[in-house]
């Protein structure tokens, strides 16, 4: 008889059932960030490091100079996905490519979202406006 | 803007509500790239694969937009492409379904210069977006589904604020609409 045969039955389905049941890999995918609205208007401590490869032709995203962690995250990122709207942070999370750089600049202002499920079927649901001060959220 | 986006919401539960009706069971699908790395075309592949399994949901990959009801639209849309784009879409069957897939194809990659438009939705009208660069062939299901109706789009509830930092995941869930 074939190993395989023997194999496909020792290991059962390998079918994932979602969406029925969530799938065991959704932890390790990779997840867009979110953003802590307490951390956003502290002073940035460091200068924003020069982009890292691929240097960016295009110039967007500004010179990496930053007076808060917000200007910090805007000037790293590295798809024009973040911008300062005020005391608001724009996050289009469709232009986001979850590269991690803003989570690695300031990782005390930025975590891991968790979140894959993010089809839309408008442009502008993918546009997210977080306030920069605590309090101000929801 | 409010107004703008109620319009969008109402337009796209109209075609939803058709969608599910035409295509609920079955649907085939021609991905299109459109300027892609490669990385998007490779998750879409994986779709077929055992894991994933997409036929068993009744979606199907089909060569020929004639016999397409979605084009599944990756890459910026470089400008040499926006003719080839549009008469595949033209030589689609109605109704057909337009799902941008991938952070190039939703304007995060590329600019809109001499080269590529920088995003699919200027030369086609899209339905459906997929974030992510590239998607998990998990979150390209879930675009599918929601494009057929299948699924209720979750991205617009959330908010992307963490507030502590244990609670993020749950945080990310549970905030109100930006
Ligand atoms: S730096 Fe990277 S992960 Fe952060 S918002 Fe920009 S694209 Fe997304
Ligand atoms: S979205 Fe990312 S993975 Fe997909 S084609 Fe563009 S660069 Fe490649």
């Amino acid at each position: 008889m074939p190993q395989w045969f023997i194999r496909g039955l020792r290991r059962g389905i390998v079918t994932t059932r979602y969406p029925g049941h969530p799938d065991s890999s959704v932890s390790s995918l990779p997840s867009p960030p979110a953003f802590r609205s307490e951390a956003l208007a502290r002073p940035a401590h460091q200068r924003a490091a020069p982009r890292p490869f691929p240097p960016n032709p295009y110039g967007r995203g500004a010179a990496p100079s930053a007076a808060t962690v917000a200007d910090l995250l805007v000037a790293v990122c590295p798809s024009g996905a973040l911008r300062r709207d005020g005391d608001t942070l724009v996050f289009d999370v469709g232009a986001c490519t979850a590269c991690g750089a803003c989570r690695r600049a300031a990782p005390d202002a930025v975590v891991s979202s968790g979140e894959f499920e993010l089809a839309a079927t408008s442009r502008s649901a993918l546009v997210k406006r977080i306030p920069m001060t605590a309090g101000a959220a929801a | 803007m409010t107004a703008d986006i109620a319009i969008e919401e109402r337009a796209a539960a109209e075609l939803r509500r058709e969608v599910a009706r035409q295509f609920g069971r079955s649907l085939h699908i021609r991905t299109l790239d459109t300027g892609s790395c490669a990385a998007c075309e490779q998750e879409i592949r994986l779709l077929a694969a055992p894991h994933y399994d997409l036929h068993r949901l009744g979606f199907f990959f089909t060569p020929a937009p004639r016999h397409a009801d979605m084009l599944l639209v990756t890459g910026p849309m470089i400008r040499a492409f926006a003719v080839a784009a549009s008469k595949t879409y033209e030589a689609m069957p109605e109704p057909k379904l337009v799902v941008a897939t991938g952070a190039c194809a939703l304007g995060g990659v590329y600019p809109d210069d001499a080269f590529t438009y920088g995003r699919v939705d200027g030369v086609l009208p899209v339905d459906v977006w997929i974030p992510g660069c590239p998607p998990s062939p998990l979150a390209l299901l879930q675009g599918l589904l929601v494009a057929v109706g299948r699924l209720a789009e979750k991205v617009s509830g959330l908010s992307f604020i963490a507030r502590s930092p244990e609670g993020a995941h749950e945080d990310a869930t549970a905030g109100g609409a930006a």
